[in-house]
């Protein structure tokens, strides 16, 4: 309270001495400064040019002095966040000025972790990008909204399920395990990919993504893989709003893959010798039939205000989605309200979140089909023969009881019921103390728990054989995670001379525990009921595995502490250093350290760099860090345990069969991912073109895998140790120029590219002095981990033709008359990486007064994709059950018994993201609006590959079967109409 | 600057105590503590019998892709054909034409299966011996696996051989088929006797001392094709040891309460008869182990018109093997050809086993394991015999055949023959009619490979492959195992 006093003092004692002033013939200026929205903006500071003045707005937005000089007078108006603006005044005139904010001063505050940073201080790689730059449209997760938008960070969809969220890799694949996804932060709460589906698109206020060890080594066990920091919006002291965002879109889809007909069907059969009892007559579109015109929805309802010592914001959201594959639909409710108040003079500040999102899935089947061929409905559809009919005479689904496991695609997608249902909330307290000049203490305390629950009922109607045999399959699955975080952080800040340091220590423990239980039945009189009443199947029916349930947890405990100093506002450092201590590893092995530094300097601050005028920033960086991966392994892999396998018989009577489900490892540990980032970054010409330049090389060291053991002695053909290492290294630029910048007009040019290479090191070495031959592992369809080269080279048999009986042939290499199909086999040749070697997006920008557009290019490339599902839509063989594609019948190969590079693709492709136009309406003469802007926006507009499948971005998880497309879900086409208004 | 140290102080004492991150288990049992209680001895016992039962890729028999495709889908006696409707990979019709690779899937995964079955045997062992169980129960550990040494020598040749699990690999020689052999036939002769002779109750499908001589009479029995050294008389021995457990053909004539109308079939049902039955395989379908191979066969409406479920459509029996059988031998019931329930015709000829591939209804199906419940569409109920006393009868006639003795081997074979519903043979028994009789009596059950080898046949030219070379006596070790272990030596010839 005592601020305001003084404020409204000082404003007193101001007017006096202006009032005093004007006796002296002072001329009084008026103004108003207003943000996008036209919404007041308070606290801008506005300064005089000619007689250096200056003055800050008040709550209205509202400002005025006096002056002599009778004007014009040139003002500078800047406010964090938005471009500064000069503009001149007249003494008398009504005067408003509305201020843009600036995508690249927008975040000039980044969050790195347990603290902010000023972007002009930030030492390591951290790409920042701010509301204004996040991909508009249709949106369902916030990862869309970034796709293409940092360099370094690879973000991609495999197809449009309902409910499905992107994957992404930050720099590259960080290890074999699993734990390649980044950690998430959502104001300062921590948590998994899964976290991202709590947050409404439209409440994102900026976005940074630490890349690098520097930067992410404050998160130690939890850095590797990278960091995305998600800052919501907060509503401002003196400002209060009622906003309400909307996106409606149609889903369509482009072409899909081109099947025969069933004329062609029966043509092409009678020449494979189809016996005539193949062909049932009809003439059915079954892709057709499975798909629709999706829709998708977004509505989010948001309101808050606040006064000088309190603030609130509370958000309402839905997001609604119907798929393009027929009975799949998402839907998503989110409701967040956060508040903060401060007391004991200004000295506690007291910050409160709390958030609950519903999710509800209905998910198209998947796994469904024959034992040689089990892929998703969409995939079914395009193996399913032209000339089968949707329905028997008698109304029922039609099923060929002369096929082997046969399935009626529509009738799986009418009949089978896949929910999913997730409750999650989450809530936080942050407590921070002042105690002294500089020094404060915080508080910590996040907890989220989600409660899932699934239902699936595969009813005998679906004509899928397992449910037929069981008169129907029902399950239920719930599962809950409970996630608790708490820290004591003590912060200290002193500026002394031309030294300035921010030091911040910390404590922090977590602890996760998950549990879970699953109960199924089998055989019901109907369908009625379906996962909803196990008890009225049949409890004879109950076999070994219809119930089960887990617990497990894992904590981790950690002390950590950073320093940034700063001299003379040149010389940039930053250290940090923290010592994990996790419960999922070998006894000997629980603790791990992080430690990291980075320099840089600020050439531009340079008194030789004054009298230039080409540099209006340079900055140079370098860091380096220690980062350790455990979240991709599982707990309890370091202990000896037994547990259930089955039933056996023994001793007269069936019983439950115990094994030693792992061998003790004691030694298993850390990985630790070693990284060093050079940078630079630049602004050149006033500021109009600015760019930064990364360059990285990390190695992951103590890589945790299956390692490949000899079978005998070991039961299993592999084990979980730490012994190989994998090398990532890689080249970021990012580059934004202002081609025209005025009042009214501003055509920015940006884009990003990055170059990644990636390499196996090792995988060999000894366990316990038992020597490991890992090499050649096989991680994916002819897709292997061998030493020396990037993950999931592509090992592979090479087509050469096909023989007499149309059986195909391929190129013996070593000429022994023997094709080897070993891993190792000489006949195999190394023919690319299933890992993109670039990528690089093109994001243009317009505006035009209240008119503005923007579109995003992106796309990858230096890959290969094995077509998995195209051989079995290709080999004649098969005919006489299945469709083949129209690009069959020229190749006509009937068998074959390799899996040749006849179905390895190139997987580069560049594609029209989204195009998307803004127009912001004039609403001063409306009532109670104060904004309202209108967008069209089209997503996925244009794609330009080589690749024959449904679409060449597939997961790009680096994991086994990555780079190999097994049939996906369809990518959307998106044409979507937005709408956003501000009340008053 | 005394609150900043204050501070620290305070965090420093706050955090003290909250070091440790040990880990909790929940929902599993520490081996330590598990193994050592007597139930737990049983346990590991029990986790070694879990390796016969068979389920996909594993187990001796019962299910597909393991250790019973491999030994019987490379004799005379069953394929599946790829049809020409494009179901069935082509790994079995490879099988039947004799050009399995190293990697191929069965051969990998009869191998793996093997192997880990040593493991968990050797892991039985050590953890009986630890805590003083019964000697009955080590020896039946111990018993078990030389079962499943006897089967990697029967299809690999040399083999890694090692007892005791706590090993690096270079400790791990690749030891001869003699080694191994002799390591077998010690381990049974000194072992057998102190396993119970209980039959039946809670010994059923397990080693009991009649099955443990069989197992040593199966061993004497191919000793030949092992050593190069012949064991007919300790073969005879052996099987005359299993005669003591008083064992007798079950009775085979109709009654038509029995699957197929004889109560032959019962030998092939649930819960296998103890009169013949000196080791069989537990099934309940879903629950432990199944039994495949009748579903397998037949056709998909003739399966649901038979026994309810849907056929798959996979195994016929090549005709020149029916073709054999007599009309009045009860056992070619359980061969199906011509029009059958469910509106099929099977025809008797198969006119390709690979390119296009076989007609829908081209085939002689086989149902020797008629259903029994529970049953459905991934399997059957049916118990599966390992060695029961006809076997031991025909190798008591196939020793004095080869001893010379080929009076002596008459009773022997006739009553086999009498019990099929044939007469008596007209003239003493040759090594031919000893071969004839095991094809007719022990056909599915994973006895042919052996016989055709031992009798020399197994190389010949057959209706759909050419004369093999005798590289093929032998299955390649897997690629896989190769890789892993750079020690393994692979057999002559692939």
């Amino acid at each position: 309270m005592k601020q305001v006093y003084l404020y409204k003092y000082g404003l007193a004692i101001l007017a006096l001495l202006f009032s005093i002033n004007a006796f002296s013939q002072s001329i009084s200026y008026k103004g108003r400064v207003v943000d996008e929205r036209n919404l007041p903006l308070p606290g801008v500071s506005i300064k005089v040019k000619e007689t250096a003045q200056g003055v800050t707005s008040d709550n209205a937005g509202n400002f005025q002095f006096t002056s002599t000089n009778k004007g014009p007078l040139t003002l500078n108006i800047s406010y964090v966040g938005y471009d500064a603006i000069e503009k001149s005044i007249l003494a008398g005139q009504e005067f408003t000025v509305a201020l843009v904010p600036n995508a690249k001063s927008l975040s000039e505050v980044v969050v790195i972790g347990y603290g902010t940073v000023k972007k002009s201080d930030v030492t390591g790689a951290v790409s920042t990008i701010g509301s204004k730059d996040l991909n508009p449209g249709s949106v369902t997760n916030p990862l869309q909204q970034l796709a293409g938008k940092a360099a370094g960070v690879n973000i991609t969809q495999t197809g449009s399920e309902p409910g499905t969220s992107p994957s992404v890799r930050i720099r590259g694949i960080t290890s074999l395990i699993g734990g390649n996804d980044p950690l998430v932060v959502i104001d300062g709460i921590q948590g998994n990919m899964d976290l991202l589906t709590q947050v409404p698109p439209s409440e994102i206020e900026s976005v940074d993504i630490l890349k690098d060890a520097s930067a992410t080594a404050i998160y130690g066990s939890r850095g590797a893989p990278g960091v995305i920091i998600i800052t919501t919006r907060k509503s401002k002291a003196g400002k209060s709003s009622v906003d309400y965002t909307a996106n409606t879109s149609i889903d369509v889809l482009p072409k899909g893959l081109k099947t025969l007909d069933a004329d062609q069907w029966w043509q092409q059969a009678q020449l494979y010798n189809v016996p005539a009892s193949a062909n049932h007559g009809s003439s059915t579109d079954w892709y057709n039939l499975l798909t629709q015109t999706g829709v998708t929805q977004n509505h989010t309802i948001a309101f808050g205000g606040g006064a000088n010592n309190f603030n609130y914001r509370a958000s309402l959201s839905a997001i609604l989605q119907t798929g393009s594959v027929i009975k799949s639909n998402y839907k998503n409710y989110i409701g967040r309200i956060q508040a903060t108040q401060k007391a004991l003079d200004d000295k506690l500040t007291l910050t409160m979140n709390l958030n609950n999102g519903i999710n509800n899935t209905n998910y198209s089947p998947t796994g469904v089909g024959r034992e040689s061929f089990r892929s998703n409905l969409i995939s079914n559809a395009y193996v399913t023969r032209p000339t089968d009919p949707v329905y028997n005479t008698d109304g029922s689904y039609y099923s060929d009881p002369n096929i082997f496991q046969y399935i009626n695609p529509y009738a799986v997608a009418n009949t089978v019921v896949n929910e999913n249902h997730i409750n999650s909330l989450f809530g936080s307290l942050r407590a921070d103390l002042q105690l002294y000049k500089g020094l404060s203490v915080g508080w910590f305390g996040s907890w989220r728990k989600v409660d899932g629950n699934s239902g699936y009922y595969l009813p005998a109607a679906s004509t899928v054989s397992t449910a037929i045999d069981n008169q129907g399959i029902a399950n239920i699955n719930n599962y809950h995670n409970d996630e608790k975080l708490m820290d004591i952080s003590l912060n200290y800040k002193v500026n002394f001379g031309d030294h300035s340091l921010d030091a911040v220590a910390v404590y922090e423990t977590q602890a996760q525990t998950y549990n879970g239980n699953f109960a199924q039945a089998k055989g019901f009189i109907n369908d009625i009921a379906t996962y909803n009443a196990l008890q009225l199947g049949d409890l004879s029916k109950v076999t070994p595995g219809d119930i089960s349930s887990y617990k497990n947890d894992r904590s981790l405990v950690s002390f950590l502490g950073r320093v940034n100093y700063s001299y003379k506002n040149r010389y940039l450092l930053t250290a940090s250093y923290r010592r994990d201590g996790s419960s999922v590893f070998g006894v000997n092995h629980k603790w791990g350290d992080f430690p990291s530094g980075s320099i840089a300097w600020k050439i531009d601050e340079e008194s030789f760099m004054k009298d230039q005028n080409i540099f209006s920033a340079l900055k140079l960086r370098g860091g380096y860090g220690i980062t350790g991966n455990q979240q991709g392994l599982s707990p309890q892999g370091s202990l000896q345990l037994v547990g259930y396998s089955g039933v056996t018989y023994f001793g007269g009577a069936p019983i439950t069969n115990f094994v030693v489900s792992q061998n003790a490892n004691p030694d298993l540990r850390w990985e630790t991912r070693k990284q060093t980032n050079i940078g630079i970054d630049f602004g050149l010409f006033k500021g109009r073109l600015t760019g930064t330049i990364d360059a990285f090389t990390a190695t992951t060291d103590n890589l945790l895998f299956g390692y490949t053991v000899p079978q005998p002695p070991f039961p299993y053909p592999n084990i979980t140790a730490n012994v190989g290492s994998l090398l990532n290294e890689g080249l970021e630029l990012s580059l934004s120029y202002d081609v025209i910048k005025t009042q009214n007009t501003t055509l920015t040019l940006a884009g990003n590219g990055s170059l990644l290479k990636n390499k196996v090191l090792s995988l060999s070495g000894s366990i316990a002095g038992v020597p490991l031959n890992t090499n050649y592992v096989s991680w994916g369809i002819n897709s292997y981990l061998i030493e020396g080269m990037p993950i999931g080279s592509f090992n592979i048999l090479q087509h050469k033709g096909k023989d007499a009986a149309n059986a195909e042939t391929v190129i013996d290499q070593n000429g022994d008359g023997l094709i080897d199909q070993g891993n190792q086999s000489p006949d195999r040749v190394i023919e690319g990486s299933a890992i993109p070697k670039y990528t690089y997006a093109f994001t243009p920008s317009f505006r035009y007064k209240n008119f503005d557009a923007s579109m995003v290019w992106r796309g990858s490339g230096g890959n290969k994709i094995y077509n998995t599902i195209r051989p079995s839509l290709s080999y004649f063989e098969n005919l006489g059950k299945s469709n083949v594609l129209e690009s069959a019948v020229p190749l006509g190969l009937y068998t074959s018994q390799y899996s040749s590079d006849l179905w390895l693709e190139n997987g580069a492709f560049l594609r029209w993201e989204n195009l998307s136009f803004g127009y912001t309406v004039k609403t001063e003469k409306i009532k109670y609006v104060s904004s309202l802007r209108l967008s069209l926006t089209g997503s996925n507009l244009l794609l330009i590959t080589k690749y024959t499948g449904i679409d060449p971005e597939l997961n790009v998880s680096g994991g086994s079967g990555s780079g190999s497309d097994g049939g996906i879900y369809p990518r959307t086409r998106t044409f979507s109409l937005g709408l956003n208004v501000v009340f008053k | 600057m005394k609150k900043i140290l204050l501070s620290f102080i305070i965090l420093a004492v706050a955090t003290q105590g909250c070091k440790k991150v040990n880990e909790s288990v929940y929902d599993k049992y520490s081996a330590s503590e598990f193994y050592s209680s007597p139930k737990g001895a049983d346990v590991a016992l029990a986790n070694v019998y879990s390796q016969v039962s068979g389920n996909w890729g594993t187990g001796y028999a019962g299910a597909d892709n393991c250790w019973y495709d491999l030994n019987t889908m490379s004799s005379d006696e069953q394929v599946i054909p790829h049809r020409n409707t494009g179901d069935w990979q082509l790994d079995f019709a490879q099988l039947y034409q004799r050009q399995w690779l190293p990697t191929s899937v069965i051969v990998n995964n009869t191998w793996n299966w093997l192997y880990k079955s040593i493991y968990t045997a050797n892991l039985a062992v050590d953890q009986l011996q630890q805590s003083n169980a019964e000697a009955s129960k080590i020896a039946e550990a111990k018993v078990l696996r030389a079962f499943f040494y006897y089967l990697l020598i029967d299809d690999f040749g040399s083999v890694p051989f090692y007892t005791d699990n706590n090993i690096t690999v270079d400790k791990i020689p690749q030891a001869s088929r003699t080694t191994v052999y002799n390591f077998v036939v010690k381990e049974l002769t000194d072992n057998v006797d102190k396993l119970t002779e209980t039959k039946g109750g809670v010994y059923y499908g397990r080693f009991n001392k009649w099955a443990g001589y069989a197992l040593l009479a199966k061993v004497y029995l191919n000793a030949e094709v092992y050593t190069g050294t012949a064991k007919w008389a300790d073969c005879l021995a052996a099987c005359d040891k299993v005669s003591q457990g008083s064992f007798s053909l079950h009775p085979g004539g109709a009654n038509a309460a029995s699957p197929l109308g004889y109560q032959y079939y019962e030998l092939f049902g649930d819960k296998l008869p103890e009169d013949e039955t000196i080791l069989a395989i537990y099934a309940t379908a879903d629950i432990v182990s199944r039994n495949i191979y009748a579903l397998r066969s037949v056709n998909g409406p003739n399966g649901v018109a038979l026994f309810g479920f849907s056929g798959w459509n996979g195994t016929i029996v090549p005709r020149p093997y029916y073709d054999r059988y007599d009309n009045a031998d009860i056992r070619k019931k359980q061969y199906l050809v011509g029009a059958q329930p469910g509106g099929v015709t099977y025809t008797a000829d198969v006119t390709s086993l690979d390119n296009p591939g076989a007609g829908p209804n081209e085939g002689i199906r086989g149902v020797k394991f008629f259903p029994v419940p529970p049953q459905n569409g991934s399997g059957e109920s049916n118990d599966f015999p390992i060695y029961r006393y006809a076997d031991i009868l025909l190798m008591k006639a196939e020793c004095n055949v080869r001893l010379g003795n080929a009076a002596a081997a008459k009773p022997f074979i006739d009553q086999v023959r009498q019990r099929a519903g044939l007469g008596a043979l007209t003239s003493n028994p040759s090594l031919e009619d000893v071969y004839n009789e095991r094809g007719f009596e022990l056909n599915w059950e994973g006895h042919r490979r052996q016989d055709m080898i031992r009798f020399n046949k197994f190389l010949l030219a057959h209706d759909f492959a050419p004369a093999a070379p005798a590289f093929r006596l032998l299955f390649p070790i897997p690629t896989s195992a190769l890789n892993a272990n750079p020690g393994l030596k692979q057999n002559t010839g692939y």
